[in-house]
């Protein structure tokens, strides 16, 4: 036995067969590496492509396509005067000058027979807006610069189809045309003509949809976040609680899609594609984001503080209020605001309870009929019309640079407020 | 006056009462000053939040249940006047006359397209603000006794903070109580809508059948064309086969690169980009799928030679899918292979094996259970997926295993179902809730076993 210990010899290390070995285990963990790294540049590499995408064709979307037009107003108008357009009775003058026809006789003079053609639906209310904002125009003989229709939109920007190439060639040979930033696309709502349209309206819908979403799911979190993990018994209640919980947290988000739509619209009649359902079905899908956030940040607090509080004489709910939720709050709005984030991209149950429908004006109120910006996005990408492509990436950087902000903001909460103990 | 006012000046009221309790109270302590000190037994906020809290619960309570009252009321009203008399019998016609006179008196619509509204428009004007103002007074009088009861409660030695405390507690209780009701919710609306789809279109035909046509008109014991099976085919196949190729081998070797292999200064950039990836709404990453996914993978088929190609292939809703599960994945990797003790790292490092020897042959296998865990949480996310599938994916059943052919799923056929202008009762939507509940127990289903898988890990090492 001992005999043959000594009699073996040591291993050669520095042998060819040894080194060979040992570089090809060296090769396989830079190999090992380099696949880890592949994957990691993968998904950079990716993202980066998804942003660049948008960016690139979202930011045509800003900007429109804008034509001259000689307005002489006096001939036009028939001489009004500024003075009837100032003062509260502005709106009833504006309607009785008939700007739609003011402005298809000023572009046929310029352009001939086709040339109201050129200019985008919404060019009226364009001209009837600078009309409200400065009066004194309607006495001046002036030039002025109105979007073209969508396709011709499109040509000037890229490609477009044919026809419209050949009127953009002729128009820049006269050189009437010029870009411009596109107030509409964040003032206006949606247009069937995609020269028109804008986000406010669908972003006003998301706006009041959060609202209610966090009206609710904050107080309902918080609350079901401090009964758990500070007051509940052990017991069967609080086991299904729990389970429901972490059951809600990975719901596909369709299905309280349904949920909305068999309860809160038919069982409760409550008034379709309107802010107020889509905000309870968002809410009840935020709560368990928010109870699981709170959760940890309360299970952080340490008991020292508890005891402390309860030994100079507070109650359990002034232990909680007074202490344990103050210093629980920074991580319970990191979550609520990942949380409400997840919310405004998500798209999939506010379909299920109609607020896909075509929203033409912003909603007054929260049983109005609206949309929501992701849902917005969705529509758009739907159109058939080329002008919509640049529209709807324009409305997902709005997006994303919210979505990005709510992020960073959580971010910086945590870092800046949250303690370790 | 409309209800968010109504509720606006009940709460504004409340913090009235808050105020005069508040200040009773405070005279209580003034008076006690000479006296002996405890004699006043809560602090003068908690009267406040007694009085306040006496005030605006009943009256919000009854808000509620009038809100879902009165509109049967109000119509009652309006049928009993003999205006209402020559109204047609059916049901349907008779519904659609009535909302819409009532629409023109709340002022939602401006003319009316059926001649009967007309008529009714007075009457409904009436009897809604009727009843309105019975609502009104109902809910200012219970505000008013709620408030005077508390108020005259208050004395010096009134245990105000318990009752609050106890007020508290209660809303706390209600609050957890939420949860259990959606679920119950959840559970019971796909239930009861699926029970209605069943008696009408045998279930064997809906789990079983491979043709998916669905028909809105049923004729019982033929093909109505809801057979799911190439519906639960497509979500698999997109879902857990061509989504989890592509996030399983990233996520993984992602979650390895950043634990073992970087520095803290790429961790700490790395790790953000992981997580917006994360935080990218899917209904972008659905647009960018089909917007430029789709077509490259097409035009790359075609130069492959697959000729019937289509531009609403299953690869790329999988592909752009697999992307958005990475991040998940990755994480939930990160966290077991976090959790295995250094011991077992160490020991296999001091035997002389390379870094990717120790990850390969000891981490990973002592990390398994947990990394199974995370991959069949992120199956339950993939296959509940919507707006990816719905803008990338197609419409039309397919049951195939070709990846550049179109494939339908699940969630694309229950927003396909319910985004015409159907009636509720109709096969179409009772069938989407039939697809939900499928979804729905999947999801529990693999939720369940993931975490309980997950969970008997963590114990393991702890």
């Amino acid at each position: 036995m001992s005999n043959a210990l000594t009699e073996r010899t040591p291993t050669d290390w520095n042998g060819q067969v040894m080194q060979k070995r040992i570089s090809g285990r060296y090769a396989a963990e830079r190999r090992f590496k380099a696949m880890g790294f592949f994957a990691v540049a993968l998904s950079t590499l990716f993202l980066a492509f998804l942003l660049f995408t948008m960016v690139g064709q979202g930011l045509r979307g800003f900007q429109r396509t804008e034509i001259a037009v000689e307005f002489d107003f006096p001939a036009l108008t028939s001489g009004a005067s500024a003075a009837s357009l100032t003062g509260e009775n502005a709106d009833a003058a504006l309607n009785s000058m008939d700007i739609p026809g003011i402005v298809e006789l000023a572009v046929t003079r310029q352009y001939g027979a086709d040339g109201s053609a050129l200019l985008t639906p919404a060019a009226a209310a364009n001209v009837r807006q600078m009309l409200v904002d400065d009066p004194e125009l309607v006495t001046a003989k002036k030039r002025l610069f109105l979007p073209v229709e969508s396709r011709l939109d499109v040509a000037y920007k890229r490609n477009g189809e044919p026809a419209a190439e050949q009127t953009i060639k002729m128009l820049s040979e006269k050189n009437v045309l010029q870009t411009g930033f596109n107030w509409t696309f964040l003032t206006g709502a949606d247009a069937t003509d995609p020269s028109g349209v804008g986000i406010w309206a669908a972003f006003k819908g998301s706006l009041m949809t959060m609202a209610i979403t966090l009206m609710l799911a904050f107080p309902i979190g918080v609350f079901t976040a401090l009964y758990l993990e500070e007051y509940a018994a052990k017991n069967k209640l609080t086991d299904m609680i729990e389970v429901s919980i972490n059951n809600l947290a990975a719901v596909p988000s369709i299905i309280f899609g349904l949920l909305g739509l068999a309860v809160f619209l038919t069982l409760f009649g409550m008034p379709r594609s309107s802010a107020l359902v889509g905000g309870l079905t968002l809410a009840l899908m935020t709560m368990p984001v928010i109870v699981i956030a709170g959760r940890n940040a309360v299970k952080s607090v340490p008991p020292s503080i508890r005891e402390a509080a309860l030994g100079i004489g507070a109650s359990p709910v002034q232990v909680v209020f007074h202490h344990v939720l103050p210093l629980a709050l920074p991580g319970i709005l990191t979550g609520t605001i990942i949380g409400m984030a997840r919310a405004l991209g998500e798209t999939a149950p506010l379909l299920m309870i109609g607020m896909r429908a075509f929203i033409p004006s912003a909603p007054q109120g929260f049983s109005d009929a609206a949309t929501a910006l992701p849902v917005q996005i969705y529509l758009w990408s739907d159109e058939v019309n080329q002008g919509f492509v640049e529209k709807t990436s324009a409305a997902i950087i709005v997006l994303l640079i919210f979505l990005l902000g709510m992020n960073a903001l959580a971010i910086y909460l945590r870092n800046r407020f949250e303690t370790r103990w | 006056m409309t209800g968010t006012a109504l509720l606006f000046l009940v709460l504004g009221l409340g913090l009235v009462g808050w105020i005069f309790g508040r200040a009773r109270a405070a005279s209580f302590v003034r008076a006690a000053k000479g006296g002996r000190r405890g004699q006043v037994n809560s602090l003068p906020s908690y009267h406040g939040w007694f009085v306040a809290v006496c005030a605006i619960v009943p009256p919000i309570i009854f808000m509620f249940i009038w809100q879902s009252v009165s509109p049967a009321l109000v119509t009652n009203m309006v049928l009993a006047a003999p205006a209402a008399a020559n109204l047609p019998q059916d049901g349907f016609a008779r519904a659609a006359i009535l909302s819409e006179a009532r629409a023109i008196a709340q002022g939602f619509q401006a003319t009316a397209f059926q001649a009967q509204s007309d008529a009714l428009v007075p009457l409904y004007k009436e009897a809604l603000s009727y009843y309105k103002w019975i609502g009104f007074a109902g809910t200012m009088l219970l505000l008013f006794a709620g408030g005077a009861f508390a108020f005259t409660r208050l004395k010096p030695d009134f245990r105000a903070r318990n009752k609050v405390e106890r007020l508290v507690m209660l809303a706390l209780l209600f609050a957890s109580l939420i949860a259990i009701i959606t679920t119950l919710g959840i559970f019971a609306s796909l239930i009861f809508e699926s029970y209605q789809f069943f008696s009408m279109v045998s279930p064997f035909e809906f789990l079983f059948g491979t043709n998916w046509n669905p028909k809105n008109v049923i004729t019982p014991g033929a093909d109505n064309g809801y057979g799911a099976i190439p519906l639960f085919w497509g979500t698999i196949f997109i879902g857990a086969i061509i989504a989890m190729i592509v996030a399983i081998p990233l996520g993984l070797m992602s979650a390895i690169f950043l634990t073992q292999y970087a520095s803290a200064r790429v961790r700490s950039w790395m790790k953000p980009i992981l997580e917006i990836l994360a935080g990218v709404p899917t209904v972008v990453y659905g647009y960018f799928a089909a917007l430029t996914v789709a077509p490259a993978i097409r035009d790359f088929a075609v130069m492959l030679g697959v000729s019937n190609a289509a531009s609403d292939n299953a690869l790329a809703a999988g592909v752009v899918m697999g992307v958005m599960i990475i991040p998940l994945v990755s994480s939930m990797s990160d966290d077991s292979i976090a959790a295995v003790p250094n011991a077992m790292r160490d020991g296999s490092l001091a035997m002389g094996a390379t870094k990717s020897e120790t990850i390969k042959k000891v981490l990973l296998p002592a990390a398994l259970p947990g990394v199974v865990g995370g991959i069949l949480l992120a199956v339950s996310r993939a296959i509940g997926e919507t707006m990816i599938v719905v803008m990338a994916a197609g419409y039309t059943a397919n049951l195939t295993a070709n990846p550049f052919d179109t494939i339908t799923t699940v969630t694309v056929q229950i927003v396909a179902l319910l985004t015409g202008d159907q009636d509720f009762g109709s096969p179409h939507t009772l069938a989407a809730f039939a697809l939900g509940l499928a979804l729905f127990i999947t999801t529990f289903f693999l939720n369940y076993v993931a975490l309980r898988v997950v969970k008997r890990y963590r114990e393991a090492y702890e």
